[in-house]
């Protein structure tokens, strides 16, 4: 189980980040702070346009806080790089490469050794069942394959925490249930460290050990609920957990504080 | 259903190619309405053309005349690839190489090519670097502009993939901008190879000593309609191949921007 005292593996402190000047521009996110331990899956849910991709753009070292700071191991976790890794809702595919390319794009950037390179294209391959579009380029792919190619991307980087913005937001109900699933089964089996942002809240009752709500915008932290860890309800696939009782009441719960933000808006 | 609809169009375009051609039979026939002074009879441009493949005009065959003007075009669209595309990528990486050139390319854009014909006869006289000039001056703007528009519209959200999977800046640049900006620069080389072809034979038109161009204005001169038609008709030729090469480039250098979704 967790320490609450443990240094967190991920640690967004007092984020408040401007667009444009400070004072005039747009505060998108307001003193945010996050954080993750490790093997710890957190969600952070909120209405359209709360922040929600701003606290990952920065927690990713891809925008700088206006005000705030972003650990690792409780250091400063500077520009972004491999130890984070990022799955974007838009997938953010190379097109020009292939399918095991863009699994191997990280590991070359990264001086990884070649036969290791090979081993671990091969396994995400496997792993995310991509075998047989190996050598397609993105653009022969459905939204589906596209994202389990971007998945594959980052987990061959064997990255210390995973930062997903609303990865399944771009996908059909099926799909998206079948890669909710994955996912599930992948943390569960793997114990990554992930900070998954998205607006359903079932996906972050299913997915998550803790969920963060957000207000709208300028979003700040409204609640954080601690969901039970490793139970057995969770391990199924998501219409089963979906009817077990402490699913609904924490799917309640939290829903109705996201309500509270929609309707106040 | 498109394939078969593709290979009907073709089907028409080849019989459309032959009605204009026997339409031209007919109105230049001996006793025709159109004189052979004015416009030739598809035999005649044959024969003449035959003719001139073994039989030096004004200097040279017709294969050494399309061999100076295919060497002049492919000489001076290089270079203007050569500056304009590290050039036009620079200009959409950084922004103050942007600030520095783009003004001067600005002033440069709406002059006609052509019309650097007159300053380069004073620089180069009428050889072959004053035309390889003028057409790397009607080259360079395609070139350039299109990898700078290519460049800039690449997707930053693949410049922050990069990011995260451990890039550098430079690696960034190559292996994620340039790719991806591929296609875009083909464009714009074919754009640039169309404009140096036409670009060059209204240069050999004007100040010349070998060449397509060169030959149909002679031809005109002596009021040798046929010579002119054969010129006329290697001109467009040539310019449809080199076309076509252009988009052949894109499948062998690009594959990935012309794929279907399969699955
Ligand atoms: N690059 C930007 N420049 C200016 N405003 C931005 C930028 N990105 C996001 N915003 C604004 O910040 C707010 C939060 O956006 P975002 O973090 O994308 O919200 P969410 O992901 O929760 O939908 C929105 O009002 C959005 O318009
Ligand atoms: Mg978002």
């Amino acid at each position: 189980m967790l320490e609450p005292s443990a240094t967190p593996k991920l640690e967004l402190r007092n984020i408040t980040k401007w667009y444009g000047p400070e004072g005039t521009g747009v505060l998108a996110v307001d003193d945010c702070s996050v954080s993750v331990q490790k093997g710890e899956f957190v969600c952070v849910v909120g209405p359209s346009g709360c922040g929600k991709s701003t606290l990952m753009t920065v927690g990713a070292g891809l925008e700088e806080a206006t005000h705030g700071e972003i650990l690792i191991d409780g250091k400063p976790a500077g520009k972004p790089g491999p130890r984070r890794s990022v799955v974007f809702q838009k997938f953010a595919l190379f097109p020009s490469e292939t399918v095991a390319q863009n699994i191997k794009f990280g590991l070359q950037m990264t001086n990884v050794p070649r036969d290791e390179q090979e081993r671990r294209v091969q396994q995400q391959l496997e792993i995310m069942g991509l075998t047989q579009f190996r050598d397609s380029y993105p653009s022969q792919l459905s939204g589906g394959m596209q994202q389990r190619v971007a998945i594959a991307r980052a987990l061959a980087m064997q990255p210390e925490i995973l930062l997903m913005d609303e990865p399944f937001g771009a996908l059909d109900a099926q799909t998206r249930t079948i890669l909710q699933e994955e996912v599930q089964r992948l943390s569960h089996q793997m114990h990554y460290t992930v900070l998954f942002i998205t607006h359903s809240v079932e996906e972050a009752v299913y997915l998550s050990d803790r969920v963060i709500v957000m207000s709208r915008r300028p979003g700040r932290i409204k609640k954080e609920i601690q969901l039970p860890r490793d139970v057995a309800w969770k391990r199924g696939d998501i219409e089963q957990a979906a009817e077990h009782p402490e699913f609904i009441e924490a799917r309640r719960e939290i829903w109705a504080l996201v309500r509270e933000e929609i309707m106040a808006a | 259903m498109r394939r078969i609809a593709n290979g009907n169009l073709v089907l028409v375009s080849a019989a459309a190619c032959v009605v204009w051609i026997a339409v031209w039979a007919w109105i230049t026939r001996s006793g025709g309405p159109v004189s052979s002074l004015f416009l030739p009879s598809p035999g005649d441009v044959v024969e003449r053309f035959g003719r001139m493949w073994v039989k030096p005009y004004i200097g040279s065959t017709l294969l050494g005349h399309v061999f100076s003007s295919l060497s002049i075009v492919l000489a001076g669209w290089a270079l203007g690839g050569i500056v304009g595309v590290p050039l036009g990528v620079a200009m959409a990486w950084w922004p103050r190489v942007k600030w520095l050139v783009f003004p001067i390319f600005q002033l440069i854009r709406p002059v006609p090519p052509l019309a650097w014909i007159p300053l380069t006869l004073v620089w180069m006289g009428i050889g072959e670097p004053a035309r390889i000039f003028v057409v790397f001056i009607a080259a360079l703007v395609p070139w350039l502009m299109n990898s700078m528009q290519a460049v800039g519209s690449v997707d930053p959200l693949l410049i922050d993939a990069g990011r995260t999977l451990g890039a550098s800046d430079g690696k960034i640049l190559t292996r994620i901008v340039c790719r991806t900006a591929l296609p875009t620069l083909i464009a714009g080389a074919r754009i640039a190879l169309g404009n140096a072809w036409t670009t060059l034979v209204a240069a050999e038109l004007l100040a010349a000593t070998a060449g397509l161009g060169y030959v149909a204005l002679n031809a005109s001169r002596m009021l040798d309609t046929d010579v002119l038609v054969v010129a006329m008709l290697l001109i467009g030729l040539l310019g449809v191949l080199l076309s076509l090469l252009m988009k052949l480039a894109t499948h062998v250098l690009a594959p990935w921007s012309l794929s279907q979704q399969k699955g």
